[in-house]
């Protein structure tokens, strides 16, 4: 069997585009913080953008391999070495038998992902690969990864996938998208308790800092308290989803990241639109941010080219790219 | 009447309709949110409507999470608005068709670190308390929050305790606890607020099973009293395998 061996990493893990269809059970979806760079990674090594990928979180990591493999670093802007010589990020790189790909913290943007021609090949838990560290399981052990730890690979016909993605890119404005500039614009609709929150106008107003007590499960927010939410309390527990914003009577938000649990008690003010929840993954603390509402048929349209994107992402050839885009950052 | 005339219908996010039939927790508005979500499932089972991906059930509210390029949100509200009807003007136990669980619990000392503490509140014995606890019927109001996390009610008035002032970093999973009129079981090892009275050996939820966990949202939970000794007989067996 074939694998990939982790010499070093920081906060990292397998995680794939999650696991539906239990939250009813109280499972979560968890899976990719940012779902469109995972789908990326995958389908420049030639998988299917569902087959697991390692996810780095603001730090390192360094693999080695044990067999020839296609790899494909996406997400943050990071220096990525293949034995010592720097190679490129969004495009496949080959690596031999005893080769080491060094990934580098974070320059730009907060989340890595890195994937490996056939995928990962941990075994499915409740139909995902994706770990679900909080109650240990998914993934590789249910837990975040160590060094010395062995990931299996599914075997692949390396020469001939070769073929397909060599000299292909992913397009600009998904990498673009990554690296966040300035204060970054966040999508949003109402949320389901909207209307709760009589000042809800002025979190339209706000400008926010990504707290650094920000992890898989939620992205705390800093910046202008909202008055309502101190009075409000608890309600009695609802559904609540990647993207939700709640507002504990602290008044300061809560954006529900990828290990979102599966309900809550706290009111949902706004929901943060899925690829722009991908963007705010990418926001390292400190981070500002503010919130920008759409109607929800532009809600709509966003996530139906954002389903199609992630279903089939689709790669250019290196030649029709511009090179500009790239460095930009 | 705590139950809404027409059923609050919500969109958010360009995916999810939201559906409130009330804002309190209670059983009857809690049995309609139940007959409501397994009418949608089975609509969805049939076939009849397209897009519906995943639908979540909750104390007084359900989700409904749909592909926007395969399902129309009307389509769907309108689905819910009739189903909603339908449901109001039958018999929810005739909907509902609840399994009962039994489950053992060792009640007190290193299981049940809280039985104390609920006594004093409810100014009984903790035998009383233990009595009071193994003596109803509760309804899985919902599963949530933690993997298998089943939130029971409604445990009677006399041993209703609040949460724990700050909550433990780890509780072990199944262990048994009470907060406010709320009974519940930990499926999972997680952080915990609610007063622990007990703890079952039996394996509540268990990701390598699917399902993972037999009990479904609007099941009967009934609980009785066991010795430590017997806790080591019965650990780790899976709570779908004893009982059916």
């Amino acid at each position: 069997m074939s694998f990939v061996e982790v010499v070093s990493c920081g906060i990292a893990s397998v995680q794939d585009l999650g696991r539906r269809g239990y939250r009813a059970l109280g499972v979560p979806v968890s899976g990719a913080m940012d779902r469109l760079a995972a789908a990326y990674a995958n389908a420049l090594v030639g998988n299917d953008p569902r087959e697991a990928v390692i996810e780095v979180i603001g730090s390192g990591i360094e693999l080695m391999f044990f067999s020839s493999a296609i790899v494909a670093v996406t997400g943050a802007k990071c220096v990525v070495e293949l034995d010592g010589a720097e190679v490129r990020e969004w495009q496949p790189i080959r690596a031999r038998a005893g080769s080491r790909l060094r990934v580098s913290p974070p320059m730009h943007g907060f989340v890595t992902y890195i994937a490996v021609s056939g995928g990962i090949d941990v075994e499915p838990v409740l139909g995902s690969r994706a770990t679900y560290a909080r109650a240990g399981f998914g993934g590789f052990e249910g837990r975040y990864l160590r060094s010395g730890d062995r990931l299996p690979l599914k075997p692949i016909d390396i020469d001939s996938t070769w073929r397909r993605v060599s000299g292909m890119i992913a397009p600009d404005y998904v990498r673009l998208a990554r690296a966040p500039l300035g204060v970054v614009e966040l999508r949003v609709t109402k949320g389901v308790n909207s209307d709760l929150f009589e000042d809800i106008d002025s979190m339209l107003r706000a400008t926010y800092t990504v707290s650094p007590q920000s992890d898989r499960m939620g992205y705390r927010l800093e910046g202008p308290k909202l008055e309502s939410a101190t009075k409000l309390g608890r309600l009695p527990s609802l559904p609540v989803d990647r993207g939700y914003v709640q507002v504990p009577p602290s008044g300061l938000p809560i954006v529900l990241m990828s290990d979102s649990q599966t309900t809550g008690g706290y009111a949902v003010a706004l929901h943060v639109l899925p690829p722009d929840v991908d963007k705010l993954a990418q926001c390292p603390p400190g981070t500002q941010v503010r919130f920008v509402e759409v109607d929800y048929e532009e809600a709509e349209k966003a996530v139906r080219r954002y389903l199609e994107d992630l279903e089939k992402p689709e790669l250019v050839s290196v030649e029709e790219e511009s090179e500009y885009a790239y460095y930009v950052s | 009447m705590v139950i809404y005339e027409r059923p609050k219908v919500r969109r958010s996010g360009g995916y999810v309709i939201h559906v409130e039939l009330c804002n309190e927790i209670s059983l009857d508005c809690n049995k309609l949110v139940h007959a409501l979500y397994y009418k949608v499932l089975e609509t969805v089972k049939e076939g009849s409507v397209r897009g519906i991906e995943e639908v979540v059930p909750a104390y007084s509210s359900l989700s409904i999470f749909y592909d926007p390029r395969q399902a129309s949100w009307r389509r769907i509200a309108e689905l819910i608005e009739s189903l909603w009807s339908e449901a109001r003007a039958t018999d929810v136990s005739k909907i509902l068709k609840p399994r009962r669980f039994r489950i053992p619990v060792v009640y007190g000392g290193e299981y049940g670190p809280d039985l104390p503490s609920v006594a004093e509140h409810a100014k009984l014995d903790p035998d009383e308390v233990v009595r009071i606890h193994t003596s109803r019927t509760y309804v899985c109001y919902m599963l949530g929050f933690t993997p298998g996390f089943v939130y029971l009610g409604d445990v009677d008035e006399r041993i209703a305790t609040p949460r724990l002032p700050s909550p433990r970093t780890r509780v072990a999973p199944g262990s048994v606890g009470i907060a406010g009129r709320q009974t519940g079981i930990y499926g999972v090892e997680s952080p915990g607020g609610w007063r622990l009275i007990g703890r079952t050996p039996l394996k509540t939820f268990d990701p390598r099973r699917d399902p993972p966990t037999p009990i479904r949202p609007g099941d009967l939970v009934e609980f009785y009293r066991i010795e430590p000794e017997e806790f080591e007989k019965l650990r780790g067996v899976y709570l779908g395998e004893v009982i059916q």
